[in-house]
């Protein structure tokens, strides 16, 4: 189709700022990293990988980023079934109450972080488990969730249910046609959803922030800190670790599934 | 497999399998459940008053809290410059958005779609906290827009630490999603259609605001929808892009708990905040249905 010229240039300068500004932040850290100069700049005084030397000497961030991944972890395996299961309930069958139920696990959604973020706080404490880190995980999974769900959902609705009618005819049990034709048939959107997870999980800060205390800061906490005292370079190096996590999910997502379902209508 | 079977049979005999879904859905409901307990813990809280000569809460239940909560000057500057900011970060976001999400589905070159994918997935990725870092670095005293400044012989400007540095970096935090919200909007709206009115002698910009942006416009709610609450309740942009001066709700809410420490005050402004989330997004769901959040994909 023919586009006009002027519609051309007004959509372009939007794009090329909105992509400015996306990638900026990013491309600052990244350059500011690998500086040889003491305090942070860019563009950077010289190349030099000393601030990656620095980090991997410091405890306080390595176990930081542990600490991150466990959260993580955590965070996915109590999601990845629970999600999986609720999305291809949601999407199979006729619920009675079905749309009650749908509200109720959009409530992550509805309720604000913060609201989130102190009700867990109250009622973990309350129980007496903050200060370890599986409730961290716990909660993750918890805001994280309808994502999860969404993910699952929208590729369940793909699956033609005539599939598991056969395999059924076929004499298959419930189990048998559970794991080989409903679960093969949602892969893509457990491993989007899973991937979601993962790393909204290992970012997740005001939460966070909210349920550990100093014994057991997570990265994203630890960083936030950090650049309320001093800014030194060392910080960008950690940076640069999420911004290659972030890459390795996005080349993953891309590989496995392709990022184009993003723009897929359900 | 036919002792899974047989196992699956003894636990849930087939008389039980018109339960299976919300045996599936059980999962779900209880993870989510952890999230009630703790609105009714902040609910319970909420109706608490802090007794400031001895720290401890009161025992009995009492609206002190809300009538503080309606009647103190310093939350209504809170919450208006939160409103204000997040209708602002809204529009601006829209606007961004709305080109963006179009070239990125219309666009016949794979490269480039696949290229402003993955420019919007990168920062959606790598959380606020970092790119907060990322905007300190550029937006500093001696940071890269200063230095700019400094080589055409202005003088340096405070350019953090202000309103419109919180609703920059917002925009910036919300310019994925709502790009996420709007592409399948946008991939749902056929290309005919726009040649049509363009054969039929429209403009570029009346088609777009007549055919496309009319078509899109379950999309674009959802879209606005989602920045306005997630820029009203953010946190981290205020606090970090703003130092302490910019304070919005979430910072406030914060505060009460770590600063103050007055729990009950906190859970009150907590609650407030819920319910103004909740009633915009119910709001919307009332009237245009639950649109792209809905869970359940197309019945078939």
């Amino acid at each position: 189709m023919k586009q006009d010229r002027s519609q051309v240039l007004v959509f372009w300068t939007t794009v090329m700022f909105a992509l400015l500004i996306l990638s900026a932040p990013t491309l600052v850290v990244l350059g500011a990293s690998f500086t040889s100069g003491n305090i942070i700049q860019f563009p950077p005084d010289g190349f030099s990988l000393k601030w990656y030397q620095k980090i991997l000497g410091e405890a306080e961030l390595r176990d930081a980023f542990v600490r991150s991944i466990q959260v993580a972890v955590i965070c996915v395996l109590l999601a990845l079934p629970t999600g999986t299961l609720a999305g291809i309930a949601l999407s199979k069958y006729k619920i009675s109450g079905g749309n009650a139920i749908q509200t109720y696990l959009l409530l992550p959604f509805t309720v604000p972080l913060i609201g989130s973020g102190i009700g867990l706080m109250l009622a973990f404490g309350n129980a007496g488990v903050l200060g370890s880190l599986w409730p961290v995980g716990i909660a993750t999974a918890v805001i994280n969730l309808p994502f999860m769900i969404w993910a699952v959902s929208s590729s369940a609705s793909s699956l033609d249910p005539d599939l598991e009618l056969a395999a059924e005819s076929c004499g298959a049990g419930p189990v048998q046609t559970f794991f080989s034709v409903t679960l093969p048939a949602v892969t893509p959107g457990v491993i989007t959803g899973s991937l979601l997870m993962f790393i909204l999980s290992l970012n997740e800060f005001l939460v966070s922030l909210l349920l550990v205390d100093a014994r057991i800061v997570t990265l994203p906490v630890q960083i936030y800190n950090s650049i309320r005292s001093v800014i030194t370079p060392d910080l960008a190096s950690v940076s640069v670790v999420f911004i290659a996590v972030a890459l390795l999910a996005i080349v993953a997502l891309d590989k496995l599934v392709g990022l184009e379902i993003f723009l897929k209508t359900k | 497999m036919d002792f899974c079977e047989a196992c699956f049979a003894a636990v849930w005999p087939s008389v039980g399998h018109k339960y299976t879904p919300y045996l599936m859905l059980m999962p779900a409901i209880l993870l989510v459940g952890t999230l009630v307990v703790g609105l009714l813990y902040i609910a319970d809280s909420s109706l608490r008053i802090l007794d400031t000569s001895t720290f401890r809460f009161s025992e009995f239940w009492s609206l002190e809290n809300y009538r503080r909560a309606f009647s103190e000057p310093f939350i209504f500057t809170v919450l208006w410059r939160s409103l204000v900011g997040s209708v602002i970060v809204t529009i601006v976001t829209l606007i961004l958005a709305f080109p963006y999400a179009y070239i990125m589905v219309r666009t016949p070159s794979p490269l480039l779609r696949k290229f402003l994918l993955v420019a919007l997935f990168l920062p959606f990725f790598i959380g606020q906290v970092v790119r907060a870092y990322g905007w300190l670095i550029i937006l500093g005293n001696q940071g890269i827009v200063n230095d700019a400044l400094w080589l055409f012989g202005a003088a340096p400007m405070r350019l953090l630490f202000n309103y419109p540095a919180v609703l920059f970096g917002l925009v910036q935090y919300m310019l994925p999603f709502a790009v996420l919200m709007l592409a399948p909007a946008m991939t749902a709206i056929p290309e005919d259609v726009e040649a049509a009115a363009g054969s039929l002698g429209a403009k570029w910009v009346s088609t777009m605001l007549q055919v496309v942006i009319p078509m899109a416009k379950p999309g674009l709610i959802g879209a606005g929808l989602v920045v306005l609450t997630l820029s009203l309740t953010d946190f981290a942009m205020p606090a970090i892009l703003g130092g302490g001066s910019q304070d919005f709700i979430a910072n406030a809410i914060y505060d009460q708990f770590f600063r103050t420490s007055d729990q009950g005050f906190g859970s009150t402004l907590a609650l407030l905040l819920i319910a103004l989330g909740s009633m915009l997004v119910g709001l919307v769901f009332t009237i245009f249905g639950a649109g792209t959040l809905a869970l359940g994909g197309d019945k078939k």
